[in-house]
């Protein structure tokens, strides 16, 4: 097909350890000069250890990196840049405080070595960059001004315009739209033409399976499969994933029909967020919400738990008309909420399991004059750490000592132990093993069972499958369709997401 | 022109206060606006704006120095002491001034030390090591008050570039300082603008990991930051002992409070990733004219403290309601999920 | 082997880093004492010790407390000496009393020095809970302002001729023990009661730890900083008060050089500067020892200046170290995740 010589980039035999504990045990890959890569993996896999060692960040214990025709055994970030390596990282790596056009220039000054800069030169490079991936930003705003799905695309163009030869995008998907998707897969293609080689690192199998050429699947650190992208079937990929032959039946509990609703939410608008959004749950009801990170979906989770502001609507809970303009007129409402991220929204790392259980309902356990009433506070964790099934033997240890589900139970339990009427789940079994996340979604089925409502924002659409009585789909801030028990069916929810 | 933008920037509301003080004091004192007060005002910010420079510059990168006027003085004192230990020719001006700023440099390079190899936080960091040179100043280089201190340092003091007798009033005497300092400051501006160090520093401010990933050496810039404190407080220190014609090591402690204050007001945000050199110049000035000419307001100089503290305070919280007026204003959602 | 190693790290850590810190005061007690057996090691050092160390004690621990929360407060000592010149200046101008009357204004005095401290702490917390100033700015722009009163309003000369009834509470003895002392412990415990056995003692240990997963769990955040700063302007009142009884004087300048020994021994102590963990105990362990150097200092005839060096040497050999174990203490939790 093409009679261009290909070089070849990838790293050989890695093994990775970190005090003590495997991250890679001998990893090799190797993606072609014009090729499209997928690296899929779970959470845990040692897909972000593998682009931290490509681009510099960690060195491996043993193996060879190989770009081309050289090959390191261990590389400095700059070092990398200059070899063309680029890295798309999740959170974007971009500075806020400067501007569009100096943070896409950045790379190119430092990749060049120089010394003294120009804002001509600067504005230069960033329109031409821009230029290249078609998109149309004011390259003198502040970046901190700039939506998400903005600095997505600064990112690329920042990364696209070095001469970059080997780029690794990090999730790449999760915050755009399906619009921007197909920008981005418009860009991917002009940069393989130019025999970039490029590597998709995700775990959304769907979205990457139309743009990539070739796969790898990573699982425990180790290479289970590889092979060309058009020899794997999405099941195929899931169980190399995970190992497991997944039971996805689904464990909604039968829903007793009520006539009460915990609650009702009326034209909910927040504008340019989420306008117009109705909806109401039954007890014992679990109304799941998906759509695209940008979506607005987050944002009217949190508007609902009093974190983020209402501009108009009216939200019913238990009959009563009331204002949730802040978190614990939610609380006091009955309504609780896990936040997605438990590493940084969820849990207390430096603390006892035991402190992390009671954080919420703290003020339940005073004892005169204020003081904390020890016996119940320790009573309380035993309880919850036995009711969820927490692995841990001593409820004074720290919850770092817990594993990524046993942790998301915490979180859970911690809200549980307010007995909400409402529980909102923003990502529960987001970088939980396949264990807990079963017994996670078992956990939310038995509470309602016992009649609580839950509310489940979640983009794992399989999840939302297995658990929820009805699913709604938030596209730009608006209900676009809602799908109830019968007509919950996995192809139709991806198409209604696009 | 944006003029809404211009408006509503730091520097301008500094122009104001600065443009509103000076009539208030004038109209009290008219003597206040003579062409000697002027150059007074410059003579006395000259070694201000010095050591304001380096702040801003650990400011901007999000950290804090709170040790620069005791690395000022060490190398001020230091720099007398070992030409009148070591009998160098007392008349040059460039030795002391080498000297002191070498020290200066050897300094922050200990600063840098433990903040960039260690990763100790800066207050911290530099509230020790603010302990420890001062304590080493004063118990083994001397603790004594050096009055005679060498002639070409001495007859700097007086070196004046224009010196303009008006029909009544003083002598207005402008030192010849003003030409360096007016070229350090541009050049620290340029440093900051338009050099790869000094865009490495903003994007330290904006974020350390982001900038580790770009391929900046956050450690090296970190060192290369502090030693650069350290010059420009080490040449900060040896002017003052030269202005003052004398060396004493007690001096200068506790003016980082002033200085601080005259950056922030200045504009420099103290998380990091914004600042700039107008803005301190126009802080320090602000703050001159407030320690200076109080007096001449009727209002005793005891209160000099007072004021700045005061101001220091109706600046920050100025810029804390606007931060909070921004950030509803973005309401972008921020809650990225974790993968 | 890694449970008991978790148990040793949670349930005892805190016994871990006092029974080090232990070691520390009775391996400093043992050098000064052997290195200056007359001197260092006498009952009149000993008391002069006891004297002046509540003071400084009570103002580390209200860094402490702004510290547990992730924070600074760098106006303790113009606060203290801000409630300390309100107290004299009440009593000076009541100095022709005696006896009950005299005593009444000398506690008139006291609660007017409180009420200082209290409104100066109300100021710091307005800014830091409820403006969302960063601590470090907040409080040197108030440490700055309260400073700057406190000189205008003396012209810098210090009050002095204050009631020997008052004084005796700074230099006299409750049943053989320096009155001082006494005080101190009954503060160091009444903290340390609300740190450790209070709703809100646990509320400052969560939002140190993480304000966002304090945010997060609904605990009144803001309320629970707000306090703190108010706590350690109230301490810091205490400690001006106290300040004042013993050296018969209160003066806007005093104790310039006690922020950077409150920080070494909050520190040295075992309080984390990023917030979430620390105790009592500690910091009253680090004061003593850090008074002991002082004090050996001077016994050796070491200049006053060798031990301003001291204090900044051993604040940044304790961070170093901070560090190095931390680092250590991550590599292994990384693993340990891995591995799970």
């Amino acid at each position: 097909m093409s009679t261009l010589l290909t070089t070849e980039y990838g790293v050989k035999d890695i093994v990775k350890s970190f005090g003590g504990a495997k991250a890679l045990s001998g990893v090799s890959i190797s993606v072609k000069s014009g090729e499209v890569h997928c690296i899929a993996g779970e959470n845990g896999s040692g897909k972000s250890t593998l682009i931290k060692i490509m681009s510099g960040i960690h060195a491996p214990d043993t193996g060879l990196i190989r770009l081309g025709e050289k090959s390191f055994t261990k590389l400095s970030p700059r070092e990398a840049v200059h070899e063309g390596v680029q890295v798309i990282f999740q959170d974007f790596s971009l500075l806020p405080n400067m501007t569009v056009a100096e943070n896409i220039a950045m790379p190119t000054y430092i990749l060049n070595n120089s010394r003294i800069l120009s804002k001509k030169q600067t504005k230069e490079i960033a329109s031409n960059a821009l230029d290249l991936i078609g998109v149309d930003i004011d390259i003198n705003t502040p970046v901190a001004d700039i939506s998400i799905a903005s600095k997505q695309l600064i990112a690329i163009a920042r990364a696209t315009n070095l001469g970059v030869k080997m780029l690794f995008m990090d999730e790449p998907t999760t915050a755009l739209t399906r619009k921007e998707i197909k920008r981005l897969f418009e860009v991917v293609e002009q940069i393989k033409a130019r025999g970039v080689a490029t590597v998709f690192v995700s775990h959304k199998i769907d979205e990457i399976q139309e743009i990539c050429n070739t796969i790898t699947i990573l699982r425990n650190g180790e290479v289970v499969a590889d092979g060309l992208m058009k020899d794997y079937k999405r099941d195929a990929i899931s169980e190399a994933m995970t190992g497991l032959n997944i039971s996805e039946t689904r464990i909604a509990p039968p829903l007793k029909p009520s006539t009460t609703k915990v609650i009702e939410v009326k034209n909910l608008s927040t504008k340019p967020t989420f306008s117009n959004v109705s909806f109401s749950i039954a007890p014992g009801e679990i109304l799941g919400i998906t759509g695209l990170l940008g979506s607005g979906r987050t944002e009217l989770a949190e508007a609902i738990f009093g974190q983020y502001p209402v501009d108009s609507g009216e939200i019913i809970v238990e009959g009563k008309s009331i204002q949730l303009n802040s978190s614990s007129a939610a609380i006091k409402a009955g309504i609780g909420y896990v936040p997605p991220d438990r590493l940084t929204q969820g849990l207390f790392l430096d603390q006892s399991i035991l402190r992390n259980l009671v954080a919420v309902g703290i003020d339940q356990y005073q004892g005169r004059g204020g003081t904390l009433a020890k016996n119940r506070l320790y009573e309380a964790g035993e309880k919850w750490i036995k009711d969820l099934r927490i692995k841990t033997k001593n409820s004074q240890n720290p919850v770092t000592s817990l594993s990524g589900g046993n942790q998301q139970r915490v979180v859970l339990a911690k809200w549980l132990a307010m007995n909400p009427h409402l529980m909102i789940l923003n990502g529960p079994t987001v970088g939980v093993d396949i264990g807990s996340k079963r017994e996670i979604l078992e956990i939310i089925r038995d509470r309602a069972q016992e009649g609580m409502a839950f509310l489940v924002v979640s983009d794992d659409i399989p999840e939302l499958i297995q658990i929820c009585h009805r699913v709604m789909v938030i596209k730009n801030g608006q209900v676009s369709k809602e799908f109830n028990e019968s007509e919950l069916d996995e192809n139709v929810l991806y198409k209604e997401l696009s | 022109m944006n003029w809404k933008k211009l408006l509503l920037r730091n520097e301008t509301a500094l122009i104001i206060a600065i443009i509103l003080l000076s009539i208030t004091i004038g109209v009290k004192s008219p003597e206040f606006f003579t062409l000697s007060t002027l150059f007074d005002i410059f003579r006395s910010s000259f070694v201000q704006l010095l050591f304001a420079l380096g702040v801003l510059v650990v400011i901007i990168s999000g950290g804090i120095d709170v040790s620069f006027p005791i690395v000022g003085i060490f190398a001020g004192y230091t720099a007398v002491v070992i030409m009148q230990k070591f009998d160098l020719n007392e008349n040059s001006l460039m030795i002391p001034i080498v000297l002191a700023i070498l020290i200066g440099v050897a300094l922050g390079g200990l600063n840098s030390i433990a903040i960039a190899s260690f990763g100790i936080p800066t207050l911290i960091a530099t509230l020790g090591t603010a302990g420890v040179f001062r304590g080493i100043m004063l118990t083994f280089i001397g603790s004594s008050f050096i009055s005679d201190i060498p002639v070409g340092l001495d007859n700097f003091a007086t070196a004046d570039l224009l010196a303009i007798q008006p029909e009544e009033g003083t002598l207005a005497r402008l030192h010849i300082l003003i030409i360096p300092i007016v070229i350090i400051t541009l050049l620290v501006a340029f440093l900051l603008n338009r050099t790869m160090f000094g865009r490495s520093v903003y994007a330290l401010g904006g974020g350390v990991e982001a900038t580790r990933r770009l391929g900046i050496s956050v450690k090296r810039t970190q060192a290369k930051i502090y030693m650069l404190v350290g010059a420009l407080s080490g040449l900060a220190g040896i002017l003052y002992v030269s202005l003052q014609r004398k060396a004493n090591p007690y001096d200068l402690a506790g003016s980082e409070l002033d200085i601080i204050a005259a950056v922030v007001l200045g504009g420099a945000s103290i998380m990091g990733g914004y600042g700039t050199v107008f803005g301190t110049v126009l802080g320090v000035i602000l703050i001159s004219l407030i320690k200076n000419n109080l007096i001449l307001l009727g209002v005793s100089g005891s209160w000099q403290r007072a004021a700045v503290g005061a101001l220091l305070l109706i600046g920050i919280t100025v810029q804390a309601i606007n931060e909070s007026r921004k950030a509803k204003n973005r309401r972008v959602s921020t809650n990225d999920e974790a993968a | 082997m890694n449970e008991r190693w978790n148990k040793l790290n949670t349930g005892l850590l805190a016994d871990r880093k006092i029974t080090q810190l232990l070691a520390i005061t009775i391996g400093t007690l043992l050098v000064f004492s052997i290195l200056s057996p007359n001197i260092f090691f006498s009952p009149n050092n000993f008391k002069s010790m006891s004297y002046q160390v509540p003071e400084i004690a009570i103002l580390s621990i209200a860094v402490m407390l702004s510290m547990l929360t992730g924070g600074i407060d760098l106006s303790i000592v113009s606060i203290s000496n801000a409630a300390a010149l309100v107290a004299a200046y009440v009593m000076r101008s009541k100095s022709d009393t005696t006896g009950t009357e005299s005593l009444m204004w000398i506690l008139i005095a006291c609660v007017l020095g409180i009420i200082v401290g209290l409104i100066a702490g109300g100021i710091n917390s307005i800014l830091i809970a409820k403006l969302d100033v960063t601590p470090i700015l907040a409080t040197l722009a108030t440490m700055t302002l309260f400073n700057g009163i406190a000189i205008g309003m003396t012209d810098g000369v210090s009050v002095s001729g204050l009631p020997e009834q008052f004084m005796r509470v700074g230099n006299g003895t409750f049943f053989g023990i320096p009155t001082p002392f006494v005080l101190m412990v009954i503060i160091a415990g009444a903290v340390g009661l609300w740190i450790n056995k209070t709703t809100l003692g646990l509320k400052i240990f969560l939002v140190g730890t993480n304000r966002k997963a304090a945010q997060y769990s609904v605990m009144g955040d803001r309320k629970v900083i707000a306090w703190v700063y108010l706590a350690s302007g109230f301490l810091s009142a205490l400690a001006g008060l106290i300040i004042a009884s013993r050296t018969s004087a209160a003066s806007p300048d005093f104790g310039s050089s006690y922020i950077l020994l409150a920080i070494v021994i909050v520190v040295l102590g075992g309080v984390n500067p990023m917030g979430g963990f620390g105790t009592v105990t500690g910091v009253i362990l680090a004061t003593v020892v850090l008074q002991m150097v002082s004090s050996g200092f001077n016994a050796l005839r070491f200049s006053q200046f060798l031990y301003l060096a001291a204090q900044g040497g051993v604040l940044i050999f304790v961070m170093i170290l901070n560090v190095v174990l931390e680092n250590r203490r991550v590599n292994k939790s990384i693993s340990k995740s891995l591995r799970s």
